[in-house]
C-alpha cells in the first residue's frame, strides 16, 4: 500500500528477461526493467512489433517469470511460486484480453464468458450462469449470449472476450493489442468499455498496444523500445511514433 | 469437492460442443468393444458347447474309469462287490454302470434291432444326457416291474410319438418279453441316427436283455482325480492279483485342457482387435490435443493448472470410452445371444450358458483402459504446453 491508498499488485525491478536461440545465441528481450503497478492504474506500453511488450505482459501476468530481477505479485515473489500456485493465482487475480480475442471456437457467447468460472470455488462456480450472464449485460451483449463467436462481428467478438476477461472481478487486467484487430471506430467504443469496467472496479489496466491514440487513453504510459522500458508523459504520447 | 465437480462438468462440456468429432472416435471404440466382447463371448459358447459335446462322449470333468483284465474273466461278484467298496471308502457318490448292447422293440411296423446301453441313474449325471421330453431315471427306477426306458428322437418317433404323461409303453419280444415304460426323450447326436435307448442295470436284467462289454465310471473332483487314480488303481490291483487292474480318466480333459488352444486363438484375435481400437483412438485423441492447443493455452491463461488441464483431458477420454463401452456391450450380447448365432456356434446345446459376465466385464475394463491410456498420452502433451506459445499457436 502507498501514500495514496494503492496497492502495490505487481512489481518488477531489474527485471531481464532472455531466451536461448537455436545457435546457442542469447536474445535479450527485456533489459533492467522497472515498473510497478497498483490497483486502479490504467497504465499503457507502446512500442514496435517486437520490441518485447508481450513478453513484458506475459511476465505481468504470471505466464511467465524473469531470466534475472525481481517480480513480486502481490507481494509474493514470483520465482518462488509453483506453476499450479501461480495457475490458480492467476485465475483469480489476472484477466486476459487478446488481439485476437481468442474465444473458444464452437461455444456461445455464454459459454466462453462462463469458462474462466470452471476453474473459480464455491459461489463462484455454482452461480456461473447467472455470472457470466450479468457480465455479458454489462458489456451490452445479453441478447447474443447464445450466439456462437463466428456470428459476431470483430467488436462483439472483443466485447465477449473482455466480459470474459472481467467474469472472475480480476484486480489486474491485461490488454494485449486489445483494438489490433478492430477499426478505429470499435477499438475506441471497446478502449472506453474496457476504462470504464476496469475504473468500477477498481481494477488496474495494463494496455499494450502499437496504436499512440490508444495510448493516449492511459494515465501512465511507458515505451519499450529494444527491451527498454521508459516512461513517457501522457502529452507526449499522441506523438509518438510506435 | 468443487473442483472434482468443475472438472466434471468442463468434461462433459467439452463432450456436448465436439459431439461430431467425439461420436466418430467413439463409434470406433464401440465397434472395437462390440468386436472384442463378441468375439469372447462367442469363444465361451463355442468352448462350452465343445465342452458339453465332450463331456457327453467322454463323461464330466473328471470321470475315472475302472478296468481289470487279465488271463480269464474276473469273477463279476467279486468285480461287483470291489466297485461298490471303492465307492464307499473314496466317498464318491456319482457313478455308474456303461454297457452298450443290442435289443429288438415292437414298434407299429413291426420290431426293429435298437442300440441299447444299459446303465445306472449316475450316468445321466455323469454324461450329461440332454432331455427333450420327459425325465432321466430316478433312484427308484430299478423297483418298477415294467422297467423305464429313455429313448432316442428316432426311436420315440417309430413309436409315434406318444404322450410321454400317458405312461406310453413299448413290447421287448424274446427270451424274456417284457414291456418297457417310455419316461422321456434324448435328441439324436447326428441326422438319421438309428433308433436308441437307455434302460437301467436292473430293468435290463429283468428283460434279459445281456450286457456285453461293461465298464463301471465314477465321477470325481478335478483336484483329487490324480490321487484317486493312483489309489483306487493300487486298491483294485491289490483285490484282483495276477490281474491287470486300473483307474483311468476317460474325460475330455483327461490330458489338460484340449480347448486351451482355441481359448488362446480368441484371446490373441481379441486383443488384436482392442489394440486396433486403441490404435484409432489414440491417433484421433493425439490430432484432437493438436487441434486443441490453443485452447488449453487459453484455458491456462485463466487459472487452469496443469492437473486440471491433465484430468481434464483424461476424464472426457475415460467418460466417453465408458459410454462406447457400454454401448459396445450391450450390441455384443444382442449378437452373441441371437438366437441364430448361438444355435450355429453351439448345435450340440439345448440350453444355452447366459452370456459370460466376464466377457462383458472385460469388454467395458478394455474401454475404460483404452480411454485411460488414449487419455494419458495427449494429456501429457497437454500439459508440456507452453501458455506463451499456446496462445499464439
Amino acid at each position: 500500500m502507498d501514500e495514496t491508498g494503492k496497492e502495490t499488485l505487481v512489481s518488477l525491478r531489474s527485471v531481464t528477461r532472455s531466451v536461448r536461440l537455436p545457435d546457442d545465441q542469447q536474445l535479450n528481450i527485456l533489459r533492467g526493467i522497472d515498473l510497478e503497478v497498483r490497483s486502479g492504474d490504467h497504465t499503457s506500453i507502446v512500442g514496435r512489433s517486437g520490441c518485447g511488450k508481450s513478453t513484458l505482459l506475459n511476465l505481468l501476468g504470471l505466464l511467465d517469470i524473469p531470466t534475472s530481477g525481481e517480480l513480486e505479485f502481490l507481494g509474493q515473489p514470483a520465482d518462488r511460486l509453483g506453476n499450479n500456485a501461480r495457475a490458480r493465482l492467476r485465475g483469480s487475480t489476472v484477466g486476459f484480453v487478446f488481439q485476437q480475442f481468442n474465444l473458444l471456437p464452437g461455444r456461445s457467447a455464454l459459454d466462453n464468458v462462463i469458462t474462466p468460472l470452471f476453474y473459480a470455488k464455491g459461489k463462484e462456480f455454482w452461480r456461473r450462469r447467472e455470472i457470466a450472464m450479468d457480465m455479458l449485460d454489462r458489456v451490452g451483449l445479453a441478447a447474443r449470449a447464445n450466439t456462437l463467436p463466428n456470428m459476431l462481428s470483430g467488436g462483439e467478438q472483443q466485447r465477449v472476450a473482455i466480459a470474459r476477461a472481467l467474469v472472475r472481478r480480476p484486480r489486474l487486467i491485461l490488454a494485449d493489442e486489445p483494438t489490433g484487430a478492430l477499426d478505429v471506430e470499435t477499438g475506441q467504443s471497446v478502449m472506453a468499455l474496457l476504462d470504464t469496467v476496469a475504473t468500477e472496479t477498481a481494477a488496474a489496466l495494463v494496455t499494450i498496444t502499437h496504436d499512440t491514440n490508444v495510448a493516449a487513453l492511459a494515465r501512465a504510459c511507458y515505451r519499450l523500445d529494444s527491451g527498454v522500458l521508459s516512461p513517457l508523459p501522457v502529452a507526449e504520447t499522441a506523438g509518438v511514433s510506435a | 469437492m468443487t473442483g472434482f465437480i468443475s472438472t466434471l462438468v468442463e468434461a462433459w462440456q467439452e463432450l456436448r460442443i465436439n459431439k461430431v468429432r467425439i461420436l466418430l472416435a467413439l463409434l470406433g471404440v464401440a465397434l472395437s468393444v462390440a468386436a472384442l466382447t463378441s468375439v469372447v463371448g462367442v469363444g465361451s459358447l463355442a468352448r462350452e458347447g465343445m465342452k458339453v459335446q465332450s463331456e457327453r462322449n467322454g463323461g464330466r470333468v473328471a470321470t475315472l474309469s475302472l478296468n481289470v483284465s487279465g488271463p480269464a474273466m474276473p469273477d463279476p461278484v467279486k468285480l461287483e462287490k470291489a466297485y461298490q467298496g471303492i465307492q464307499q471308502r473314496y466317498g464318491i457318490t456319482t457313478s455308474t454302470h456303461a454297457s452298450q448292447t443290442q435289443a429288438g422293440f415292437q414298434f407299429p411296423r413291426g420290431v426293429t434291432t435298437v442300440n441299447v446301453t444299459i446303465v445306472d441313474v449316475g450316468y445321466g449325471i455323469i454324461h450329461r444326457v440332454p432331455l427333450q421330453q420327459g425325465s432321466w431315471f430316478a433312484a427308484d427306477d430299478g423297483k418298477r416291474l415294467a422297467p423305464a426306458v429313455v429313448v432316442s428322437e428316432a426311436f420315440y418317433n417309430q413309436a409315434g410319438r406318444p404322450n410321454l404323461t400317458t405312461h406310453p409303453t413299448v413290447s421287448i419280444p424274446g427270451d424274456q418279453p417284457a414291456t418297457a415304460v417310455m419316461i422321456g426323450v434324448v435328441p439324436d447326436s447326428y441326422p438319421n441316427m438309428p433308433p436308441s435307448a437307455f434302460i437301467l442295470t436292473e430293468g435290463a436284467a429283468m428283460t434279459g436283455i445281456k450286457p456285453q462289454m461293461s465298464e463301471f465310471k465314477m465321477w470325481v473332483g478335478e483336484e483329487q482325480a490324480g490321487a484317486l487314480t493312483a489309489a483306487i488303481t493300487a486298491d483294485l490291483q491289490g483285490q484282483f492279483p495276477g490281474y491287470y487292474a486300473q483307474a483311468s480318466r476317460m474325460d475330455y480333459a483327461a490330458y489338460g485342457d484340449p480347448l486351451a488352444p482355441v481359448q488362446l486363438v480368441v484371446g490373441g484375435v481379441a486383443g488384436l482387435v482392442l489394440l486396433l481400437g486403441a490404435v484409432g483412438m489414440l491417433n484421433i485423441s493425439m490430432v484432437t490435443v493438436r487441434y486443441r492447443v490453443r485452447e488449453i493455452g487459453i484455458r491456462r491463461s485463466f487459472g487452469a493448472t496443469s492437473g486440471r488441464i491433465f484430468v481434464g483431458v483424461m476424464m472426457e477420454s475415460v467418460v466417453a470410452t465408458a459410454v462406447a463401452g457400454l454401448a459396445g456391450v450391450m450390441l455384443a450380447v444382442a449378437v452373441v445371444k441371437h438366437p441364430w448365432i448361438e444355435s450355429r456356434v453351439a448345435p450340440g446345446l439345448t440350453e444355452y450358458p447366459a452370456f459370460p459376465i466376464d466377457a462383458a466385464l472385460m469388454g467395458f475394463g478394455a474401454a475404460v483402459l483404452v480411454g485411460a491410456l488414449a487419455g494419458a498420452i495427449p494429456a501429457l502433451v497437454a500439459v508440456r504446453v507452453k501458455v506463451i506459445d499456446a496462445i499464439r499457436f
